[in-house]
């Protein structure tokens, strides 16, 4: 009984052992080859990447009819930005962007896996894939949200979307105040994956 | 009954300190991410999915089909105190060295040896297979088969049905049984990668039902104002009898 509560000592060393040894077989035995790895982490490095989302929350804030559209038509609106090709690609095939207003916050959650909208987010955070937050954010998200540093008004409704169909969603956060004279870049910086899956706001502004 | 497919709204669990935002945690784990992704592009399902990719073409000796599907089932199928135990790319380590052995990719004994012994550095270059992976990721997989075909609509209450779930489900476990109302009817049908037995599979509508999270979790529901939203596939749902 004592083993099902034990990690090896070498716990890290073996799965690196694994996963190379594993990997190495399957360039022998033809299944991929020497660079499939390399260039699937390189594509997820350069073009499936967080700088996608921030670049449409930030048309969002700057552009009232693309905030409009990016809620209604969320693959049309992201069609129009002339971001890297493939957003409508793997785990972005129905993205669905929700819009934060006042009054109403979104959190987004996987409660039976980790879908998460890949080509404009970049892969999970670890927090996300979580059993913990995953099991606890469906039932008291408030609490969790406060728990992480996002103390919302108890007269904010929160929105918590389950993704356990086929659309990937993320969150359109509200741009913070005092920021009207930024500039788009400087808006970006205030943009984080956090805040575009609901545990954070955009921001701060400092 | 797997606690996999009950996870939302578990209780007992600890307080969220901080959160982890890195997406990989140690080095290795890119690797397993990369090989995972790697059979997601190169399934022999492909040949025909929307787009059809020439799959039978690329110069790949993987001739099996690997979609979320497979790695999920592989989650489900887990012993529960094994699940939390583990940390995630950990999971798919197991799951997908387990999928090469039982398929006969590679056997124990290849993979042991090789733990210990250098790899040849010989290798061929086959850039048609790294080109379809990457294919893969640029027009994914989409499960969009028509428009929708609805038999409910927007505003009407549904129940959640409690068909018994098998190795792999799409149904939130705490939803089963529940009442909410339909917020929206997704434009098309959508099948899922397999038939899981309870229902899912061929193309069907799909709709966003929202919950009160009191008819959820009863007394035990956070107060405040909330809604929770679950993205559901027709076979899930059912009119409630007063409209029956």
């Amino acid at each position: 009984m004592t083993g099902q509560f034990a990690y090896p000592p070498d716990r890290e060393e073996l799965s690196a052992k694994k996963v190379a040894a594993l990997e190495s077989l399957l360039i022998e035995k033809g299944v991929i080859t020497a660079q499939t790895v390399d260039k699937v982490l390189a594509y997820f490095e350069t073009e499936m990447t967080p700088l996608n989302g921030k670049k449409i929350v930030v048309k969002a804030w700057t552009d009232p009819e693309f905030a409009e559209k990016v809620v209604d038509d969320t693959p049309a609106a992201i069609a129009e930005l002339g971001l890297p090709e493939g957003m409508a690609g793997a785990e972005g095939e129905h993205l669905q962007a929700v819009a934060n207003k006042p009054g109403v916050h979104n959190l987004v959650i996987c409660t039976l896996c980790s879908c998460f909208p890949w080509p404009v987010l970049g892969l999970p955070p670890y927090w996300y894939k979580d059993p913990v937050f995953r099991a606890r954010a469906a039932r008291e998200p408030r609490k969790v949200l406060a728990e992480v540093g996002l103390e919302l008004p108890d007269d904010t409704e929160i929105k918590v979307w389950d993704s356990s169909g086929h659309s990937r969603y993320f969150v359109i956060p509200e741009r913070p105040a005092g920021t009207e004279d930024f500039t788009d870049e400087q808006l970006m910086e205030l943009v984080t994956t956090e805040s575009m899956i609901g545990v954070a706001l955009a921001g701060p502004v400092s | 009954m797997k606690l996999q497919h009950y996870l939302g709204g578990l209780e007992g669990l600890p307080e969220i300190t901080t959160l982890e935002k890195r997406v990989f945690v140690e080095e290795w784990e890119k690797r397993i991410f990369g090989i995972h992704v790697a059979m997601m592009g190169l399934s022999n399902h492909l040949g025909s999915a929307l787009p059809g990719y020439p799959i039978d073409e690329v110069p790949t000796t993987f001739k099996d089909e690997w979609t979320w599907a497979d790695l999920r089932t592989g989650a489900e199928a887990m012993n529960p105190f094994d699940y939390f135990k583990y940390r995630y790319y950990e999971k798919w380590l197991g799951g997908i060295t387990q999928f090469f052995i039982d398929k006969g990719y590679v056997t124990e004994e290849e993979l042991t040896a090789r733990m210990t012994e250098p790899a040849p550095t010989e290798t061929e270059t086959k850039p048609e297979i790294d080109d379809q992976v990457i294919a893969y990721l640029r027009n994914g997989d989409s499960p969009r088969r028509d428009v929708a075909h609805p038999k409910l609509a927007v505003g009407e209450r549904v129940r959640v049905t409690n068909v018994p779930a098998g190795s792999h489900t799409r149904l939130p476990g705490y939803l089963r049984g529940r009442v909410g109302t339909i917020e929206r009817i997704f434009e098309g049908d959508y099948a899922y990668f397999v038939h899981t037995g309870d229902g899912i599979g061929d193309p069907m509508p799909v709709y966003a039902v929202a919950f009160d999270p009191v008819e959820i979790w009863g007394p035990r529901a956070e107060p405040g104002p909330e809604t929770l939203y679950a993205e559901l596939y027709e076979a899930y749902l059912e009119p409630t009898k007063e409209q029956s």
